[in-house]
Order: structure tokens, then sequence, then C-alpha cells
């Protein structure tokens, strides 16, 4: 097909969005309410082209033969300087300065708009929840939080209320996001455009605690931020910048830095252990694993059958915490009251998991990548010119079965690397699944031990969760990652969200994985320590207390 | 009156005589259009969904008449409501649909037990299958759009999406779907049945400045003066209003076709005029339907949620003689890009009145601003 654009022809494909295929062509078209993989609702009207006289929105618009597209003509810019102007006064009001990488900040400029002829109307209550905190001052509308928490996540925990200029984002009955079945996967923040939803922080806390000298503070950080935080400073998606990011903490003023990967390599002897004790008693299979913490929040609002088919291992950095506090507090002489753990995750839910009064978190504070890049711009550190180091040595040794969990399909790769030679004894031969890894929203696979075919799969993203459990009863090891991608994908990543960048992050994760010397869990130094000096074995009594815990029923709505 | 008379049912018989294909003939040969504003022919619409292929179609009644200055659906559903009904299991036979919605303006509440009474009495002597299902609306003006319409029915919030794809293709439920006004459905059975059926004549809803106000029935292309004198002014009128939506004009000497009209940037629409003398201030009838703007925007896209918004704050100022003469050109703007940006019709039409009245009578504007 061929179409005209500013009068030069250009190729197409129909199939494709008049939006892609000019931004394809170089053609930036401002938008705010587009996100790819999103059905385009039409709502911001700022993409808008002129096509015979008349203006058309080109996100949910498709060529036409002989179609003459102009992109820039006189119209076409007045009408996108009034509807960003129009979206402007009560942004404009609250946007922070920090943030003027507002997606709408930058449309404004880029239209060259220097004054705004309305004042600001809005005054909502800012909705502050536990992990997520709404701003409909902030607000401009466009929807992306909705349809992502509907059509990505099947939660459906906000949508819009009200109508005309009184509409604006709530959960329902405009009651607070603490107060409804929200999973606090955190989609909706990186979903946002103008920075509305973001997450609870708490650096001033961490701040204050780094101030404490009486305070041992530790911090440690998930498998997938070394692939991600290098975006926070200008690098490229998908750079690990493991080392950098050590020191970077370091320069910040903790007094050790530890790896997250090390908690994924306890969880993974654990759980491990737990599958293989099921598979033998043949009690509530499948088991799903709970590494996270948004799947967890879902499950007990929507699934409350599946409550003793869960795992009861804590996530990662849970048992990380808790060992700090004990084994790490014993052996280097310290009282655990003394030791602050901050841990720096791609989540917002695990802000709500470190909260939850049964799991009396061992972690103290929970940092998203986002937070852990402000603490350290706050201290000035240079961080693209910081010298490797590597992470302290007490609790800081992992393996690439760790590294890939923040990839969805990760921990069912790492967990059968171990479940596999627990149960024959012997070594497996071909320790990449590559079933298991790639975007796709479900990924299923077999694996014989010990003549028992075991079937096993991984789902990302909510929707394709509730997929995978009406089906369900197939499988013997179910992995769930709430966000698209995994970890890798969280609502705590650097923004703005986009397909591309999940894919390089987990290119690098799995690169990172395959240079690791040691890529089973159970071949960690460290975990054989701990195991022998003060565990005893996987689900001992002793791990039983520290590293598991239990789930609750909670409401629908 | 023509909408008044009483067919028995008989239209009913004859369509089942005809065949889906006779009925669709008929009513493409007798030129019946649609009364809902966009004059579309009825019978083509009705032969785009008999010719899909789909089991399942619906059929929809748009009976939530919600502009202002509009009711002449209400005059059909009190004193002749057999044909609507006649006119909607006409449809459903046509298209060989088993279910139907009427969709009631939420105002016209009081006269859904009636409805349900007339429903039984022409189903059983029609000895329809078909079920007609009715709906009250909750008051919001954006669901007389008729995607709109397909998503309050289907439990969702009241906002309209963008078509293509139309109704026909993806309707209620994703089916293949006829949505046509009441008025439309009333002429149905009419048409089928009546040899002297006049596709011109159509149902005028008079009111304003007009000491007898009410639904008049002329044929199309009749002069506006004509039509304004029955209703007898008191005053000398200044302007007419085809409704909220279809913009204002200088009250001429025309004749009320859609092509004269919309010469004069308007649109005849429903048939709706708002009579307006000079003892009315047109900054005040514009405010007054900027506010009804403000207040029935769904609030989906940028332009009309918060366009109207402003349009209505400026509005508001030139009344309270606070605004300033460059207010007005933000006003202009306001008003172009809200027409040319928006989603659907609501938005596209809200402030055609506005843009029409600084034309033609930008001195009262300029009069109240410093």
């Amino acid at each position: 097909m061929q179409i005209k654009v500013n009068g030069r022809k250009i190729k197409c494909d129909p199939k494709k969005t008049l939006l892609h295929i000019l931004r394809e062509r170089g053609i930036e078209i401002p938008t705010l309410c587009h996100q790819e993989g999103l059905e385009p609702q039409g709502r911001c009207r700022l993409c808008v082209v002129e096509v015979d006289g008349k203006l058309i929105t080109t996100c949910d618009n498709y060529p036409q033969e002989g179609m003459k597209i102009l992109t820039h003509t006189d119209k076409v810019i007045k009408s996108r300087r009034i509807n960003a102007e129009l979206l402007m006064p009560d942004h404009m009001a609250k946007c922070m300065i920090e943030n003027k990488h507002h997606d709408l900040c930058k449309i404004i400029a880029d239209l060259g708009i220097t004054e705004v002829r309305f004042d600001p109307k809005k005054k909502y209550e800012v909705d502050l929840g536990a992990s997520v905190i709404r701003d409909d001052n902030l607000c401009v509308n466009c929807g992306r939080c909705v349809d992502v928490c509907a059509e990505v996540q099947a939660t459906w925990a906000i949508d819009f209320a009200r109508r005309g200029h009184k509409e604006h984002v709530t959960p329902y009955f405009e009651h607070n996001l603490n107060d409804v079945a929200c999973t606090k996967c955190g989609q909706c923040i990186a979903a946002c455009p103008v920075g509305a939803i973001s997450e609870r922080e708490h650096l001033q806390e961490v701040y204050k605690v780094l101030k404490d000298e009486t305070k041992h503070v530790i911090v440690q950080t998930a498998p997938s931020i070394r692939a991600s935080l290098g975006e926070e400073f200008g690098m490229k998606p998908g750079t690990i910048v493991k080392g950098k990011m050590v020191a970077a903490l370091r320069r910040c003023g903790f007094d050790k830095v530890f790896d997250t990967n090390l908690g994924a390599d306890m969880t993974i002897m654990e759980e491990a252990s737990e599958f293989l004790r099921r598979v033998k008693n043949n009690e509530c299979l499948p088991m799903v694993t709970t590494c996270c913490p948004a799947w967890i929040k879902f499950m007990e609002h929507f699934y409350h059958d599946l409550i003793p088919h869960m795992s009861t291992c804590k996530s990662p950095h849970e048992m990380l915490g808790i060992l700090t506090k004990t084994f790490y507090a014993k052996k280097a002489g310290i009282n655990p009251k003394d030791i602050t753990v901050v841990s720096v995750m791609p989540c917002t839910a695990k802000k709500f998991e470190s909260v939850r009064p049964e799991m009396k978190s061992a972690v103290d504070y929970v940092l998203t990548t986002r937070e852990a890049a402000r603490l350290i711009r706050h201290f000035h550190v240079d961080f693209n010119n910081l010298k490797d180091e590597n992470f302290d040595p007490a609790l800081g040794i992992s393996t690439g079965a760790g590294a890939i969990f923040g990839a969805t399909g990760g921990v069912m790769e790492a967990a059968l690397r171990t479940a596999y030679e627990f149960a024959t004894g012997r070594t497996l031969r071909d320790i990449n699944f590559e079933e298991l890894r790639g975007m796709k929203g479900i990924k299923e696979g077999k694996i014989k031990i010990k003549g028992k075919e075991i079937r096993f799969a991984a789902a990302n993203g909510l929707k394709n969760t509730r997929e995978l459990m009406k089906r369900k009863d197939k499988y013997h090891f179910i992995e769930i990652m709430a966000c698209p991608g995994g970890c890798i994908g969280g609502g705590g990543q650097p923004l703005p969200f986009s397909w591309e960048k999940i894919d390089k992050r987990i290119e690098a994760i799995y690169r990172e994985d395959s240079h690791l010397p040691i890529r089973k869990s159970h071949d960690n130094p460290i975990v054989k320590q701990i195991y022998s000096e003060f565990l005893g074995k996987p689900l001992s009594e002793k791990a039983e207390k520290l590293l598991h815990t239990k789930y609750f029923k909670r409401s629908q709505f | 009156m023509q909408i008044l008379r009483k067919t028995d049912q008989k239209a009913y018989a004859k369509a089942k005589k005809l065949g889906p294909k006779g009925v669709v003939k008929i009513l493409k040969d007798k030129g019946l259009t649609g009364r809902g504003g966009a004059s579309f022919p009825t019978g083509l619409k009705w032969e785009m969904v008999l010719k899909e292929k789909e089991k399942e179609k619906y059929i929809i009644c748009n009976a939530d008449e919600g502009e202002p200055g509009t009711f002449k659906d209400k005059f059909i559903l009190v004193n002749n409501p057999e044909l609507v009904i006649e006119g909607i299991l006409i449809a459903a036979y046509t298209i060989k649909a088993t279910r139907a919605y009427i969709y009631l303006r939420g105002e016209y509440e009081y006269l859904e037990n009636k409805i349900r009474n007339v429903i039984k009495k022409v189903k059983a002597k029609t000895k329809s299958k078909a079920n007609i299902e009715l709906i009250v609306g909750q008051g919001a003006y954006i669901c007389g759009d008729e995607t709109a319409i397909i998503a309050s029915i289907e439990g969702k919030r009241g906002q309209p999406r963008k078509k293509p794809p139309f109704p026909t293709v993806h309707g209620l439920y994703g089916k293949p779907t006829i949505i046509n006004n009441l008025e439309t459905f009333a002429n149905v059975p009419l048409a089928i049945l009546f040899d002297d059926w006049d596709s011109k004549l159509t149902l005028f809803s008079l009111s304003g400045d007009v000491t007898k106000p009410g639904v008049y029935e002329l044929p199309v292309g009749t002069n506006l003066r004509k039509l304004v004198e029955l209703g007898k002014p008191k005053h000398k009128v200044k302007a007419v209003y085809f409704g909220c939506f279809g913009g204002c004009m200088p009250y001429s000497n025309i004749n009320l076709t859609n092509e004269n009209v919309c010469g004069k940037d308007c649109m005849l629409g429903a048939h709706t005029i708002i009579v307006v003398d000079e003892k009315h201030s047109i900054v005040d009838m514009a405010t007054n339907v900027a506010k009804f703007y403000e207040f029935e925007s769904c609030g989906k896209c940028t332009p009309c949620r918060e366009g109207t918004m402003r349009i209505l704050n400026i509005l508001e100022n030139i009344s309270l003689l606070e605004a300033r003469k460059r207010d007005l050109e933000t006003l202009q703007e306001l008003a172009e890009v809200v027409k040319e940006t928006s989603l659907c019709g609501l938005g596209q039409t809200a402030t055609q009145h506005l843009l029409n009245a600084l034309k033609f009578f930008r001195k009262e504007f300029e009069e109240k601003c410093r």
C-alpha cells in the first residue's frame, strides 16, 4: 500500500496504525494515551494529522490507498498546542522539578508553549497507598493505567469515575487503593506518562538511618537491578552495571552491599526441596512459586483455592534479610537490632510485602530502582565514572541461577537445575531451559526426573496467569511473575516503559548467567556454608521458621 | 397527522409476505431515511445488517431523546407507541434477530409501564417471537450516541468509541446491530402499509420564545418563517437554534432542508427548532448551551472534557462583564479545536453554536468585553 506523507510517497503495511508508520519513518508524533501493546483509545487527541483538510488521530487509524497525510500544518500544530495547553494547568501546578521528563512536559517544550492561559482547577486528595501513590491533580486522564490494569493485569483495580471534567481515575466507589483488590504491581506507574502515579517513597527514612552512626546499614540489590539501573544514568538498555552499582551504593554510605541473588539461591534450595517433597508425597500439586509479592496478593484476592498449592517460601530478599539479621549478625558479632536492611527492588509490591504483619519482615525499607538512582544522585556520586567493585563476600557470592530470577521463567529454570540434581544425584547435562526463556505470555515444558515426567509452566502478566490457572491441573510446577517479562519489567524499573527495553534487559541477564562460573544454586559456597553452619538442611525446623511464611484469604473487592 | 395513523399491526403481516428482501426494497423505494439526525437511508442500513453472516444480530431502538428542545419521540410514545413496537418487530423479522432493545431516556421513566403493556399487546397480535427489552437510561446525553448506547447496554461506561467499525458490522456484543431512532421505527410500518405515505413529512419540535410550542408535522423543506409563525412568537425573532448540537443562525427566510441548513454551518438534525427573540441575549444562550455541554461531556477525550469546561468559564466571565476582548480569540480557538479534534459527535458539534454565535452575533459578545 502506498500513501503520501508530507508530499513524499511511502510504502506501508496496511495492518499498522498511522502512528506506527510515521514513527518508523522518523516523524515524531506526540501522544500521551498511546502505549504499545494496549488497545488504542484515542483519548488525548494530540496525535492528530491532517488528511484532506480534516484532522484525524493517528493512533487508532490505519492507512488507506492514496491517503495524503500532512503532519505539521498550521491546523495540526494549533490543535496540538491547544489540547496540550488544556491538559497543562493542573499538571503544571504540581509537577515537580525532578519529574520534568514527563511525556507531557516534553511535548509542551517541543510545541514551544510558554504561556498557559488557564488556571488550575483540580483539588483531589492524594491517595497514599502502602506502595503506590496516586495524585489525581497531576493526572491527564489518558487512561493508560486503567488499560494496563485491565488488559495486561486483568485486575481491574482502577477505572474512571464521574464524567466531563470531573472524570478521574479511581478504585471503585472512590475508595483508596489500600482498601481494594489492588496487587500493588506498579504497572500503572510504568504506564503513566505524567507521573500522577508513583511509588511510596522511602528515601527520607533511608537518608536518616544512613546518618545514624549507631546503625549498621546493609543494602541488597535484586537480580534485575544490575540490568536496568544504568538506564537511569543514560546508559543503553541492557547494560550490566553490577560493579558500578556496588561502588555507588558504598559511596552513599551503606556499610555492606549484599546480593539478593544469594537470597534467590536460598529460595531455590528451599523451593526445590519443597517441590520434591510434594512430588514424593503426592501432596497439593501443582506447586506454585511465591517470589512475586504482586502475584501473592492477586492470589489472595482472586484464587483462594490455590492457597495450599502455594510454596511457603518467602521471597529472595526477605530470605536474605532474615539471614542478614540472624546468620550474618551472629558471625559479625552485631546486635540484630542495630542492623537496618534496605532492599533495592524493581518492584512496588515488595514495599507492601515488607509491611505484611505475618511476614515480620527483616527488611526495613524497600527502594525501587528509580529511588536507588535518586539516592545515588542525592549523594552526588558520579555513577558513570566509578570503578567496578564487588559485593561484600559475607553474603555476596551468587550463581547464574540467582541471576536469572529477574526474567520470566528464570525461577523455574533455576529450580529445575537444582531439583533435578537433588532428586537424581546426577549432573544435569544441559542446564539451559530454552523453552522457559523469552517474552511469551505462557511458556511450558517437561522434564524427566527419575522416570517421572514433570510438566512445568511459567506465566508473566496477571492476565496470562488467569489463562494458565484455567488449566493448572495439567502441570506439576508453575511459576508466576505479575509483571510483563518478570521483575525486569517491574513497576519500579526506570521509565518510560517499552517492550524493547525489557527484551534488552532480559538478554543481559541471560548473558550474565552464562558468564558466571557457578550456575546452580546448590553449588554456591555460601549457601553450603549457611546450611552447614546455621540451618542444617533445607526444610529443617529452623529453615521453616525463618524462611517460610503463610497466606490469607482477602476479599475480591 | 401521518404519524398518528393506526396500522392495527397489518404492516407486520404485509412484511412477512414481502420477505426480508422485500422489506428492504420497499423501504429503499419509498425513501425512508433516519430521523435521528444523520438522515442515513434506513433500507440501506437494514440491508447491510441483513447481508452480515453472523448468526446473532440485534436491534436497538434509540429512544434516548436527550437533545434539548426535542420531544418528538415522546409525542410518538405517548400517542402511538404501537407503531414503534411494530416497526421494531418488522426489523427483527427482517434480519432474523431474536432480541431487540429499546433504550429509553431516563426522564421518560414514567412511560415504562405503558410501553411494556404495548409490547405485550403488539407481540400477541403479531405472534412475533422476538424479545423486546426495555432499558431505561440513567440520564446521560452521550448515551444517545450509538456506540455509547451499545456500551451502556453491555453494562460498560456509557462512552463512545471510534467508528468504523460501524454498528452494522460490529455492534452490540460485537454482533451486527441495527440502531435506529424511534421516529424511524415508527415510520417503518407506515411506509410498508400505506401507499400514500409521504417520506417528506417529519416531526418538528418547536420551542423557545413562541407562545404555541409543540410538535408540528410538516414536510422537510418547509420555510423556517412558516414554521416559526405557527408557534406565534410574541416579539421579533432574532435567531433560531437547531437544538444544541445543530448550531444557531439568524432568523431568515430559508427552506429547512439539510443542504440549506448546512450552508449556514448548522445542522437540521432531529428537526429541533428553538426560537430566540430580541429580548434575549445570545451570550446568555451561548452560556446556557455551553453549560449543557460541560455537564454532558463524557470525559473521554481531552478537547471535549477540558475544552467545554474552559469555554464555559470564559463565557461566564463575559456574562459577568469580566472578560477582555482577547478572551474572544481564546474562545474562538478553543471552539475550533474542540470541533476539529473531538472523538465523537458530541464534541464535534458541541461548539458549533458558539462558532456561529461568534460569527453572526459577535457584536453582542464584544459589547460585554472590556
